[in-house]
């Protein structure tokens, strides 16, 4: 036991592999989480405006192409294609930016459904209230339904995180030093599968169950303020 | 323009839903300063229309609509300026469930109108008070009864100062025994001049309240009269059957 950590861990400081890997995991699913809502509220309105009201038919339409090709493809094809071909003839480009921009672009498409899923179970009568007292209809968005909206598909969304947090492990596909590639390049090292692919395993387990309980304390916070 | 004391006038009002559904087949009315017009027909006769048409939350398909002496129908009239202005109560209440009482009162008018905090927090308990709410304002809306919703829409579009009330069956949705709480309310703000527009079931209500009845049926006016013209002395078959019906 003692030998083995000593080996995978202790030994020319591997141990900083994975700490490095956790920093640039964590980094890359953070600001990937901040692009994806961004992204995924903005299609999510445009699409819901289109339903509601059949205005914004073309931004309708590029929504939906994007939510098609996102969905319709693996999230590793979307990564190499971002590297390899779109930044291809930049190759000092940041993996970790690469990284944030694909996972932040896929997330988005998930995030927008949800979003819209959402925004469509809030009952019209709360938009009609809201358009009565004199909002518009972006302020009748803004004020009335999205703070309802969200707060409906918190648990989805909150899920929706974790995938994103668990997906970031293929970044290794373009030699992103993630925790999973700090495994890896550990074991190529010590010549021991077992500890480094374990622990990994435990870390991520513990940052997802982490994740889970804030969630949870959240929505519970949420749903007090309704009593 | 909004002389002769006509706050709305409604000339030759057209909707229909898709093709074949005439909800309304040019409808002309007026409604003057302070009145109470309450209007009544069958189910389907095109009363929640009408008056959803009168703030355009319903797009009519044609005809006019002048408010205060601006032509609703304009493109280029701001909707949502107007609608600051009248007030509207529906059958199923849609108060924020999300929002405290008092935050249900007052967003509209600290977002749209600049009131500070204090000051519409200060007016919505006034509210509040004469409705006899006041000890709820912190209270959400699920918490209170169907009855007391109602009468905290009803402030929560007086909020606004409206030129106008629109109310869409507001008793409809009510157990029997919470009728009368909000036709009270109504009452009241009948008495202080309130202009409003009542699509309503209840005849006492309107029998006793209104200044003119208006009796729809197949998205027209059929019949247009004193209360106590349209209940004592109707003229139309139509309205007659009605009558009959629902007395
Ligand atoms: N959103 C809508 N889509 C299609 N038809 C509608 C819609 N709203 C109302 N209608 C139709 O228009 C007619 C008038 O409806 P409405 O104004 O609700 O009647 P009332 O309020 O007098 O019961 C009815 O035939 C109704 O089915
Ligand atoms: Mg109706």
């Amino acid at each position: 036991m003692a030998d083995r950590i000593y080996r995978n861990f202790i030994v020319d400081d591997r141990w900083k592999y994975m700490v490095d890997g956790l920093a640039v995991t964590l980094e890359i699913t953070f600001f990937a989480v901040i692009i994806g809502i961004i992204l995924g509220f903005v299609v999510a309105i445009i699409r819901s405006t289109y339903d509601k009201t059949g205005k914004l038919k073309i931004l309708n339409f590029i929504c939906n192409v994007y939510l098609t090709v996102i969905r319709g493809t693996p999230v590793v094809v979307q990564l190499m294609i971002i590297y390899f071909i779109i930044f291809g003839s930049s190759r000092d480009i940041s993996k970790v930016l690469v990284g944030i921009t694909a996972f932040g672009i896929n997330s988005g498409a998930y995030v927008a459904e949800i979003v819209r899923s959402g925004i469509m179970s809030v009952d019209n009568g709360q938009f009609e209230a809201g358009r009565s007292l004199g909002f518009s209809y972006i302020q009748t968005m803004r004020y009335i339904i999205l703070p309802q909206a969200f707060k409906n598909v918190l648990p989805a969304l909150g899920n929706e995180f974790i995938v994103l947090l668990k997906e970031t492990s293929v970044s290794g596909y373009i030699a992103t030093q993630d925790l999973t590639k700090a495994a890896d390049i550990i074991k190529s090292r010590s010549y021991d599968v077992y500890t480094p692919l374990l622990t990994v395993a435990a870390i991520y387990l513990i940052l997802v169950m982490t994740f889970s309980k804030l969630l949870e304390i959240m929505e519970r916070r949420l749903r007090s303020s309704e009593r | 323009m909004s002389g002769n004391g006509i706050l709305i006038q409604v000339q030759d009002l057209v909707k229909t839903f898709g093709e074949s559904v005439h909800a309304l087949n040019s409808v002309t009315a007026d409604i003057r300063r302070g009145e109470v017009v309450c209007i009544i027909g069958p189910s389907g006769s095109g009363k929640s229309t009408f008056l959803r048409c009168l703030n355009r939350l319903e797009d009519p398909t044609g005809g006019h609509i002048i408010f205060d002496g601006v032509d609703l129908m304009d493109k280029k009239t701001n909707i949502d300026l107007h609608r600051q202005k009248m007030g509207m109560v529906f059958q199923h209440f849609n108060l924020f469930p999300n929002m405290s009482i008092l935050k249900n009162m007052t967003l509209a008018p600290m977002k749209l109108q600049g009131k500070s905090k204090a000051e519409a927090e200060k007016e919505a308990l006034a509210l509040l008070e004469r409705v006899g709410l006041a000890d709820r304002a912190e209270a959400y809306p699920n918490q209170l009864s169907g009855g007391q919703k109602q009468r905290i829409a009803i402030v929560r579009a007086l909020c606004m100062k409206p030129e106008v009330m629109l109310f869409d069956e507001p008793t409809s949705a009510l157990d029997p025994e919470m009728v009368g709480e909000v036709l009270n309310v109504m009452k009241d703000l009948a008495k202080e001049h309130m202009t409003m527009v009542v699509v309503t079931h209840e005849m006492g209500f309107a029998r006793e309240v209104a200044d003119r009845v208006i009796f729809m049926a197949e998205g027209k006016i059929v019949e247009e009269n004193t209360p106590e013209e349209i209940f004592t002395n109707p003229r139309t078959e139509r309205l007659k059957n009605f009558l009959g019906k629902v007395i």
